[in-house]
């Protein structure tokens, strides 16, 4: 279908009555090639830099770790959020700032800290302040001056990683893609920046990158998410996010690895998704969760 | 310098075009000349804003991450469409070959051409990397996608309306009649996915549902109609190329389509709103409160209700307004009416995020206004399509044809019978015997 609509779209200007089939169909003939061949060597160009796609399955070329070569089928991170351990100093909002090129907006945030307060009339009040990334104010725990504070506790907050990802779904051109180790990446290359993908996740975990000194991958316009710091846990490092947090209230591992944090608090501590209903299945869980999160 | 163009040579000297426009200008009536220079300055102040939103990244818009999608997109979506509301209209006559809708068939397609041109443009303008788009909906296909199924159903739909434009004004019926069949049945499909593109998202719970496409073609039949009215009577107000058959067919057929198609709509919005206010959805009830008492009750109750809904059905029902005035004001209300109703629908689906996004904790609602960049984007946009339209009303033959009624593809008694076609083609095709009446009635209420 798409074909038909390539192939035609030279056709109005070229259908006028003086002209013969023949002529249209030889222009449409060598059109479509011409626009393909086009398109191809874009795609190529787009594919080239970073990100390998093959037989329906996606390979990050980042430099290899260097033990070896980095093998994305063996693994399977995910993270568990400790709440009942997070203090909300948002040094992990700072550092991953740091180590993405996150615009300095405090609007714009690949992860942020949510400080989550329910009254004694069981109502529950959310804020984040700048994100968290500055920790939060004593006056932010205390939904009113006359209210009681039954429970309080801090949700640390970003992609989910989905097992059935919403965004790259609905993204028209397969720009957003989940690789085999469970990583929902954006081709920067191919994003067309409909902010599509926005909109369907349901954890409000992308935003479109603004023009600027400071952007993630250097194209402003392109929608971007948190990563698990690839380009570190492919190396066999921690996100920057795990790697500062000073209480380890952000677990990370491989949960093909038995032995992993993660994979330890995942089978000892009683752990929960957001949103389960959703049917996402989120690679990021969580422990002392409250109901009304989601 | 000149060109040879069909038997013509043209010059491309600037003085001399400067000269010759210079010249039609001026003989120009005062109103019309008035007319165009509104229109030019509009689309001028539409090309600042669309200059300035080109550059990726730049934040011109008003939209942020809990609310990405603003009034581009509902520009988008209610000129999409108008585009296939216009083919659904005119296709009782092109292809059902009901007589009374055949004088809308050329405006039409004209119609819906500009206005799928001007839909494809607005969304141009609010992706920030439109020609990736075209490469990457071929070289990466997302069948997954409903967005991506929409650009192929709505570029087909206009390869559909080229063709069906093209062999319209030279004569190729056959190729004419297999264009209008197709171009009717991608109208239809095509709206159903734009309504999918909100309709799959589980997140969005006020969008979320098998009933927003078809909702989404209801609204499309009702823009198309109302926009046919407002043409329809210009054509007839200033006697423009078959005013006779406007005035004694088209305007009593496109007030007995607005008005059904208004019925149908209070059904759809009334259903809504009950859904809505049914239990205790989270995200749907809540958006529903914000239409019917938050943030957006007053396009809600005025523009959407009562102006778009109320207004137009009593100007067509009471016998003293049943005149094609009456018809007018009732288009343009209910033309007004849809484009709130797209802009309510769309930021209707946004303004209770169940979620902070990237960050940020909307509460209770969302908050989007509209830059000036968008709204310039908006009025140029609307500015374009009229004064493109304007143009095509003036340059090109919009008088009626004998190919139209071949083109009545299921509507003939006796479809296999070629002979009888050919003869009801010639009656069908004859200059108006006005002796009847200058408004054809119909009979009934309507």
């Amino acid at each position: 279908m798409s074909d038909t609509v390539t192939a035609a779209a030279p056709g109005p200007g070229e259908a006028r009555p003086t002209l013969s089939r023949r002529r249209v169909l030889q222009f449409g003939l060598a059109a479509v090639p011409a626009v393909c061949g086009a398109a191809l060597l874009s795609g190529a160009l787009a594919t080239s830099h970073d990100v390998v796609r093959a037989a329906g399955s996606v390979r990050a070329a980042e430099p290899e770790p260097a033990g070896g070569t980095y093998d994305p089928s063996a693994h399977h991170w995910a993270f568990v959020m400790d709440t009942t351990t997070c203090i909300g100093c948002g040094r992990c909002v700072e550092a991953c700032k740091l180590e993405n090129h996150v615009p300095p907006d405090p609007q714009l945030n690949r992860t942020w800290v949510e400080l989550h307060v329910q009254a004694e009339d069981w109502t529950v009040s959310v804020s984040s302040p700048q994100g968290g990334g500055h920790g939060v104010p004593a006056e932010e725990t205390m939904p009113a001056a006359a209210t009681a504070v039954r429970n309080a506790y801090f949700v640390p907050r970003l992609c989910m990683q989905c097992e059935n990802p919403p965004c790259t779904w609905v993204c028209p051109v397969s720009a957003t893609y989940r690789t085999e180790d469970g990583i929902v990446l954006v081709d920067e290359k191919r994003c067309i920046g409909c902010g599509y993908c926005l909109i369907a996740c349901p954890y409000g975990a992308r935003y479109m990158v603004p023009a600027g000194d400071t952007t993630p991958k250097g194209v402003p316009g392109i929608a971007d998410k948190c990563t698990f710091c690839y380009h570190r846990i492919t190396r066999g490092l921690l996100p920057a996010c795990a790697e500062v947090c000073p209480v380890n209230a952000r677990i990370f591992g491989d949960l093909n690895d038995a032995t992993s944090p993660v994979s330890v608090a995942v089978r000892d501590k009683r752990v929960r998704a957001m949103k389960p209903a959703l049917g996402t299945r989120p690679r990021v869980f969580y422990t002392g969760l409250e109901g009304e999160v989601d | 310098m000149s060109v040879h163009v069909a038997g013509r040579d043209l010059t491309a000297d600037p003085r001399v075009v400067a000269g010759a426009l210079r010249r039609r200008v001026g003989a120009m009536p005062r109103p019309l000349r008035a007319w165009y220079g509104i229109l030019v300055l509009l689309c001028l102040v539409g090309a600042v804003g669309a200059a300035l939103s080109l550059p990726p990244g730049w934040e011109v818009l008003g939209t942020s991450p809990p609310f990405e999608w603003g009034i581009l997109i509902a520009a988008y979506v209610f000129f999409a469409i108008t585009t296939s509301g216009l083919c659904l209209a005119s296709s009782l006559g092109t292809v059902f070959g009901i007589e009374m809708f055949i004088p809308l068939e050329k405006r039409h397609a004209i119609l819906a051409l500009l206005c799928l041109m001007t839909a494809f443009g607005i969304i141009a303008l609010d992706l920030q990397f439109p020609v990736r788009m075209v490469f990457g909906a071929v070289l990466s296909p997302s069948p997954r996608s409903p967005m991506w199924w929409m650009g192929v159903f709505y570029g087909a739909y206009l390869v559909f309306l080229i063709i069906e434009v093209l062999s319209m004004f030279t004569g190729r019926w056959r190729l004419h009649r297999i264009a209008c069949v197709l171009s009717s049945i991608t109208a239809i499909v095509a709206p159903t996915t734009l309504g999918a593109v909100f309709g799959v998202l589980s997140s969005r719970p006020y969008w979320h549902g098998a009933f927003t496409p078809p909702a989404m073609v209801s609204a499309a039949l009702l823009s198309g109609t109302a926009l046919l009215g407002l043409v329809f009577y210009v054509v007839h107000r200033f006697r423009l190329a078959g005013f006779e058959r406007a005035g004694a067919l088209a305007i009593p057929a496109i007030r007995l389509l607005l008005t059904i198609i208004l019925a149908v709509t209070v059904l759809v919005v009334g259903w809504q709103t009950a859904w809505g206010l049914y239990g205790d959805v989270p995200g749907l009830s809540t958006a529903t409160a914000a239409i019917l008492v938050g943030p957006l009750a007053l396009p809600f109750w005025v523009l959407r209700v009562l102006l778009g809904l109320v207004v137009p059905i009593i100007l067509l029902v009471l016998p003293r307004t049943r005149t094609p005035a009456g018809l007018a004001a009732a288009a343009c209300l209910a033309f007004i009416g849809l484009f709130a109703d797209r802009a309510i629908f769309v930021f209707a689906g946004q303004v209770v995020p169940d979620s902070a996004v990237a960050g940020v904790l909307p509460s209770p609602f969302a908050a989007y206004v509209p830059s000036l960049v968008e709204i310039s984007i908006v009025v140029g946009a609307f500015a374009a399509l009229a004064l493109a339209y304007t143009l095509a009303e003036r340059h090109l033959p919009m008088g009626e044809h004998s190919g139209h009624v071949v083109g009545a593809f299921l509507g003939s008694a006796n479809p296999a019978g070629a002979a009888d076609a050919a003869a009801a083609s010639a009656v069908r095709a004859a200059p108006p015997t006005l002796t009847a009446p200058p408004m054809y009635d119909g009979g009934g209420v309507l």
